[in-house]
């Protein structure tokens, strides 16, 4: 049996350096954040401040909500419109990647809309919509979608013609070189669009949060900024960061699941 | 055994635009026969084979299957690559059923199949696993055994060994034998290794540079297990040989 | 005429082991001991992924030995050495170059001046039979055709040793008798010390002075044969199948 092996190098001062790398790194970003608070602290509290204003937060909510309400808004946001990106997208995708009539027709016309940055359609959705929920999530869905139809199909364009040709010959109609051939071997594909969506999903919502909402991650940096208030605004910022590596963490471990065969992602 | 044919070609050509590749290429395949193709390289065999499997149309000429024109939808024909074709997102079982599946056999036949040819082969440990974890051998075995699950009228095998050691390669070429025999398929095989055609075939074609014609038969009657050191092995492997060497 | 025998290569007792991921040992070469006399063609033959790879990487000094020594002319082997030129089953051309810019790589590099490299590369070009195709990009050519041009790269460089890793692996059979009888007659008139490693026994029996039969997985000296049959060799003489067939019996099977 084929098992991926390495060359297990002597621990030298080398590799230990490279393995304390990242941590010393943190640490020095750590140092400088201190000695900039200290020249102005006004504007670069320090980071035991913004520590600080988080535990504030549990004491006096603002919005009512303490700090898992407002991760929970944006994050809920970014749900609905993943399902809905998720639902009607692979399938879209699918579609347009395996018929070139359905591509002639949709395929440029998608090029060109999706070359418009979603929060250029922040204007137009408001008027239309308003500022509640409702435009917020289909400002997300908007980015998200985009990113899930392309991958998507190209996942389904890429298909190996090898495969195709072992399906004729065992003389499969196209349904089932559809179902059979392509969607499976699209699946590191369509999941690729699925983990991109999901962590552009969230820094779109937070951006559609910025400009009108009375509760999230991206209203609490907009309150930070009108009050003034910098800690605020350096703590949601460390919670987002962190929120988006935690997804960017589930969604690859969701992949190394589904895509048991993707041997770049082996699991051992 | 019956004499009737199973397999007619008749006046197979191909053109490629001006491109003149095969020309005029007849020849019949006994039921449950095992012939071997060679020729020099460069010949056009894989245009060739592609033509038997429909996957091209001919120019002219057709290619008729007990009798009636070859067609995938009512004929089995399988037809074995020379890269290794497994679904990597299939383990090794699903695989072997693939064939099965998409001809829509009911679950009980696809099993017992199955569960014959991993016998068989020897498969049984690898049975849940991806193909990426196999050796590039035990991968073609298992598409080997993928074509001769469905019980093809015709099994097409493209030089499916030729990346291997002579060991493994001969180890190989045993096991096809034993499918061959087993489930008493028609088989034509197509390979640039002259050695191996003698081994394997109960007759040779040899095919001429493009465009390629048939330029000889060669009946090749030696007792199973083959010895490549026999006297009688390396005189039709030297024939043929001469017949093609270019180099 | 008398041809030194003296020793260039000495390989002493090596080991390699490798982990998975889980950090499993796989001991992949075990105890492989041989040396390699001037001028001589020594083939190093084994079955499936056995490690023939490693063993030569650990030779050229591209990889780290966990045990024992590899001496080149008495030196102790710690990384590539200019005296080594390799040949690789991959073939490794860069597309974007032409044959000429391709084959004078190795002297450019040194700083050679274009005189110079491209007098001696189109010498090795016109010696592997590639005379007119020097400003060719490598996807014009055939399978055989860019194997050569690897040949004539390895040589232009101007080494004393020729490491040939599988060369021909990716070949069709009858091109790789083609290149075998390229092989044999280039080696005889410019005459180096080769390394030929394969997993084809007909092949190494065809072309080596001596022949070195590893085990599979770990790597080891299974047995070393000194083949004294006349060249040019005929693979269907009977003497020559009799010593194929011991050898095939001598070979495990890497399933």
């Amino acid at each position: 049996m084929r098992k991926t092996l390495t060359d297990k190098k002597p621990i030298t001062a080398k590799t230990i350096f490279i393995m304390v790398a990242p941590f010393l790194s943190i640490g020095l970003l750590l140092f400088i954040w201190l000695l900039a608070s200290n020249v102005n602290t006004e504007l670069v509290p320090t980071p035991l401040m913004v520590f600080d204003r988080l535990l504030l937060i549990f004491k006096k909510p603002i919005g009512n909500m303490n700090i898992f309400g407002h991760i929970w808004a944006s994050i809920k946001r970014v749900f609905i419109a993943l399902f809905l990106s998720f639902s009607i997208g692979i399938p879209f995708g699918v579609m347009i990647g395996w018929n070139k009539t359905l591509n002639a027709i949709f395929g440029t016309l998608f090029e060109l809309i999706r070359s418009i940055p979603p929060l250029a359609w922040l204007p137009i959705v408001i008027m239309w919509f308003g500022i509640e929920e409702l435009p917020k999530v289909i400002i997300v869905f908007i980015g998200t979608f985009m990113c899930v139809v392309i991958n998507t199909s190209t996942g389904i364009k890429l298909v190996q013609p090898l495969f195709l040709d072992v399906g004729r010959m065992f003389n499969a109609n196209n349904r089932q070189l559809l179902l059979e051939v392509a969607v499976p071997s699209a699946m590191p594909a369509i999941f690729a669009g699925i983990r991109n969506a999901t962590s552009g999903g969230w820094m779109v919502v937070l951006a559609a949060e910025m400009i009108g909402a009375s509760a999230g991650m991206g209203f609490l940096i907009i309150r930070g900024m009108e009050f003034f208030d910098v800690p605020l605004i350096m703590m949601s910022m460390v919670v987002i960061g962190i929120i988006g590596a935690i997804l960017s963490v589930i969604t690859d471990y969701i992949e190394r699941w589904a895509c048991p065969w993707n041997k770049k992602l082996e699991l051992d | 055994m019956s004499n009737k044919n199973k397999i007619e070609v008749k006046n197979l050509t191909k053109y490629f635009d001006k491109l003149h590749v095969l020309d005029d290429v007849s020849f019949n395949v006994r039921k449950g026969e095992f012939l071997c193709v060679v020729g020099p390289t460069g010949c056009g065999k894989t245009t060739f084979l592609n033509l038997l499997t429909r996957l091209i149309p001919p120019t002219s000429g057709d290619l008729f299957i007990d009798g009636t024109p070859a067609d995938p939808k009512v004929h089995n024909l399988a037809f074995v690559f020379q890269e290794p074709s497994a679904m990597p997102w299939l383990t090794v079982e699903k695989n072997l059923e693939f064939g099965l599946k998409i001809k829509g056999m009911p679950k009980d036949v696809i099993k017992e199949r199955v569960e014959r040819i991993i016998k068989l082969l020897g498969l049984e440990e690898f049975r849940n696993k991806y193909p990426h974890l196999l050796s590039v051998s035990s991968e073609q075995r298992t598409v080997v055994g993928r074509a001769f699950a469905i019980f093809p009228d015709l099994l097409l095998m493209d030089e499916p060994y030729g990346q291997m050691d002579i060991k493994m390669r001969y180890y190989l070429e045993d096991e096809v034998i034993k499918l061959w025999k087993e489930f008493d398929s028609t088989v034509v095989f197509i390979t640039h290794n002259i050695e191996e055609a003698v081994y394997l075939a109960e007759r040779i074609l040899i095919l001429s540079n493009k465009p390629a014609t048939i330029k000889e038969e060669v009946i090749v009657d030696l007792p199973r297990p083959r010895d490549f050191t026999d006297p009688k092995f390396t005189e039709i492997r030297r024939h043929i040989t001469e017949q093609i060497k270019w180099w | 005429m008398e041809q030194k025998t003296g020793v260039r290569l000495s390989v002493n007792n090596i080991y390699k082991t490798f982990y998975s991921k889980s950090d499993e040992p796989h001991l992949v070469v075990d105890n492989v001991s041989f040396k390699v006399k001037e001028n001589e063609f020594l083939v190093i033959l084994g079955p499936g992924n056995c490690g023939k790879t490693v063993i030569l990487n650990m030779i050229s000094g591209l990889m780290e030995r966990d045990n024992g020594d590899i001496e080149l002319d008495g030196e102790n082997v710690t990384s590539p050495n200019p005296k080594m030129g390799m040949v690789f089953q991959k073939m490794g051309l860069m597309p974007w170059k032409t044959v000429m810019e391709n084959v004078e790589i190795g002297p450019k590099m040194r700083g050679v001046n274009t005189k110079e490299r491209r007098e001696k590369a189109a010498y090795y070009i016109n010696l592997v039979g590639l005379g007119g195709f020097e400003k060719s990009y490598p996807h014009q050519l055939s399978g055989g055709m860019k194997q050569r041009v690897g040949i004539a790269r390895a040589y232009t460089n101007d080494p004393e040793i020729l490491i040939m890793d599988e060369p021909f692996g990716q070949l069709d059979a009858q091109t790789r008798y083609n290149m075998q009888n390229e092989v044999a007659r280039i080696t005889s008139q410019e005459k180096r010390t080769i390394i030929f490693v394969t997993n084809n026994i007909e092949e190494a029996l065809y072309l080596g002075d001596r022949v070195i039969l590893l085990a599979e997985c770990p790597a080891r000296v299974k047995e070393i044969y000194n083949i004294e049959l006349q060249r040019p060799r005929d693979m269907i003489a009977p003497m020559f199948l009799k010593l194929r067939k011991e050898i095939s019996n001598n070979t495990d099977l890497a399933l």
